[in-house]
């Protein structure tokens, strides 16, 4: 029997017990979705449901993503007067989504007293264009997990295919320096350990080594396949920043709505600058991209600059102050003089 | 209805055939290894064996971004530029006299196409960027070997080896390309290459009849029958809230939809030069429906994602009798969430 079946049996009993004894109003999970190599995020209200809970490789998803929205303050006075009361929320985190909530909270659009934080220590995600690509011609039609947690797939003629997990797993999974939930009120699974914090550093560090015109055609090239979608803005928990987004704006417009090279150059670049010590490197931009765009890229370097001078991580302690909310006599202020 | 056939090793003659008509576009892989539709320009290999590229052909008909016209002091700039036929980042600015042969492409983008016509071509106004565009393109359909779990193109009236929107169909038989002309632009490509072209004979054709069937037997079906009176009776239902909680509000389902063709015009200030373009706009978004008053008469997904599935499968059968979406499934296999429409047809019942 798989670990991940182990945790698929407590989490139901866990989320049961919740739900029961009314202790949350609301719990969020996976739930097997159409398609192999994916789940779908669940919204649960009843205990009665709790069997279509799944834990499995393939919850990708952050639902950190759809706090911000549950815990929207009213817009104004009006509406204030007839918004339901907060729901307590219940839902599973990996660690990435942990570091996530973290966030949210520490940014004060979400309270930590209606959470219900389920955590799941992670081994890692399937990303599931890896996973097609590594199939190459053949069309899965079922996949599931091993002992070992290597994948299993039918695909069409019926044969059974093992795909080894850790060549199939997000990028952002074979970079995650914290796979283990720091926060929650309980916790499944086995702790797994981080990964090297050398790891993220390469391939930014690869990034870098090239000539400066060589970085800024890779950032065109990868740009002139954006199709502004806003998929990565939309499944990322923490890019609901702002009451109004700048690319939303139309009064005036500030980044035109299309497809040319500048408007598509600024929306990459807009976000990564709003993502300085704030990314918490789930991948969910990543993985949610149509047309493979190495999405973390940017948001990462920033991050990493970020780390470099204040020494603070996004998402890994909730009493941490963000460095971009906070100010201390003795920051560093190189990067100001320098030329 | 001329059917003929060319050996897979004299493919590359054919398209350099075309490729002194026009530009060619086919599926070819690029640099990451994945399949894609662009221009193929001479020894670059085509790859008929694929399952079908993320972004639909829609992008070399209707470009994301499109200029539509410039002007100064309210006087439009001469010759009007017209927005040429691209790739999706491109399209703008290019000749548009150019013949463009779309190549291989699957049958259910290829039905797409006729969709798009009936918006832009098919009521009392003509779209005369998406006309010049649509006049100089030529389709080659590749009957599709491969379905995939999220494909239902035989539910909407298509199937793999569908003839809807195609100049000429092809069907990949064991040694041989067959080749049937469906209009008169595909009779007039296979008797501009007639030289390359032999005969097809009734093995062949039984050996592409017989690889159709397997395919369509592949396919799982979904209950689309009577979609529109379904949908009809379920406006008000609890589905809506419940299935389109999930949605994140993203528009890769409606941008990888070969039929979903709703656009924003926006004018583009720089010195006193106006451009006005034409980009793609999605019924995801809450801008799409914001009124200048601040009223949002589509306020939360459930709106939003009911009128996509609505427009697609109930208001288009019944303005313009036929259904707006051709099966490929993109938006079940893009979608960030897996979220899919399949799921509103079952829940709904007969």
């Amino acid at each position: 029997m798989s670990a991940s079946h182990e945790i698929e049996t407590r989490l139901r009993e866990t989320a049961e017990k919740l739900l029961r004894e009314k202790r949350v109003d609301l719990f969020l999970g996976y739930e097997k979705a159409s398609l192999p190599f994916r789940t779908t995020p669940l919204f649960l209200t009843s205990p009665e449901e709790v069997k279509r809970l799944a834990w499995n490789p393939f919850c990708t998803t952050n639902l950190a993503v759809y706090l911000p929205r549950l815990f929207k303050p009213p817009a104004d006075a009006r509406e204030a007067k007839t918004a339901p009361p907060p729901p307590t929320v219940g839902l599973v985190l990996k660690g990435c989504d942990t570091r996530s909530v973290v966030a949210l909270i520490q940014e004060r659009r979400v309270p930590r007293e209606k959470l219900m934080l389920v955590g799941v220590a992670c081994p890692g995600m399937v990303d599931w264009r890896k996973a097609e690509r590594a199939l190459r011609e053949h069309e899965p039609l079922g996949a599931g997990e091993d002992a070992q947690g290597n994948i299993h797939v039918v695909v069409e003629d019926g044969t059974e295919l093992t795909l080894r997990r850790e060549e199939i797993v997000a990028d952002a999974c074979l970079e995650c320096r914290s796979p283990t939930p720091s926060i929650h009120d309980a916790l499944l699974g086995t702790p797994v350990e981080g990964k090297d914090p050398e790891a993220a550093r390469q391939q930014t560090a690869a990034f870098e080594a090239k000539p400066l015109s060589a970085r800024w055609a890779h950032l065109q090239e990868t740009f002139s396949r954006c199709i502004r979608c806003n998929a990565c803005r939309q499944a990322c928990p923490v890019c609901s920043c702002c009451k109004e987004c700048l690319l939303d704006q139309t009064r005036p417009r500030w980044v035109g709505a299309g497809t040319d090279i500048s408007d598509v150059t600024i929306y990459h670049l807009v976000r990564a600058f709003h993502m300085a010590g704030r990314c918490t490197d789930c991948g969910a931009c990543a993985r949610a991209c149509p047309m493979g765009i190495d999405t973390r890229l940017l948001a990462r370097k920033v991050n990493q600059e970020v780390e470099d001078l204040y020494g603070y991580r996004p998402g890994e302690a909730l009493d941490a102050k963000p460095p971009l909310a906070d100010f201390a006599a003795d920051d560093s202020q190189d990067f100001l003089t320098e030329p | 209805m001329t059917e003929k056939r060319i050996p897979h090793t004299d493919l590359d003659r054919l398209l350099d055939r075309l490729r002194g008509l026009g530009a060619v576009h086919a599926p070819t892989r690029d640099e990451s290894g994945d399949v894609i539709l662009a221009e193929v320009s001479p020894g670059k290999p085509v790859v008929l064996d694929y399952k079908n590229f993320p972004l639909s052909p829609k992008v070399f008909l209707l470009p994301q971004t499109q200029t539509l016209l410039r002007f100064t002091n309210g006087k439009p700039h001469e010759p009007a530029p017209v927005a040429g036929n691209g790739g999706p980042s491109q399209g703008d600015g290019r000749p548009p006299n150019r013949q463009a042969f779309l190549f291989g492409v699957r049958p259910c983008d290829a039905r797409a196409l006729l969709a798009l016509d009936e918006v832009f071509l098919g009521g009392d106004q003509r779209d005369p960027y998406y006309e010049r565009l649509r006049a100089k393109t030529v389709v080659i359909v590749l009957a599709c070997t491969r379905p995939m779990s999220s494909c239902f193109c035989t539910s909407v009236g298509g199937g793999p080896s569908d003839e809807a929107g195609a100049d000429v169909l092809a069907i990949g038989l064991e040694a041989d390309l067959l080749l049937r002309a469906i209009t008169p632009k595909g009779e007039d490509l296979l008797s501009s290459a007639a030289d390359l072209l032999g005969d097809a004979t009734p093995p062949a054709i039984e050996e592409a009849q017989e690889r159709a069937r397997k395919a369509a037997d592949q396919i799982a079906p979904v209950e689309l029958d009577r979609s529109a009176e379904r949908l009809r009776n379920a406006y008000d239902s609890p589905l809506w809230g419940i299935l389109s909680q999930k949605c994140l509000g993203c528009g890769t389902c409606s941008f990888l939809c070969p039929t979903c063709h709703c656009f924003d015009i926006t004018d583009e200030v720089r010195g006193d030069v106006v451009r006005r373009v034409r980009t793609w706009d999605c019924c995801a978004y809450p801008l799409f429906t914001l009124h200048a008053s601040g009223h949002n008469p589509r306020p939360t997904p459930k709106e939003r994602w009911r009128q996509r599935l609505m427009h697609k499968f109930r208001y288009a059968v019944e303005n313009l009798g036929r259904l707006f979406c051709v099966g490929c499934g993109r938006c079940i296999r893009n979608c960030p969430v897996s979220l899919d429409l399949r799921a509103v047809f079952r829940e709904l019942g007969a």
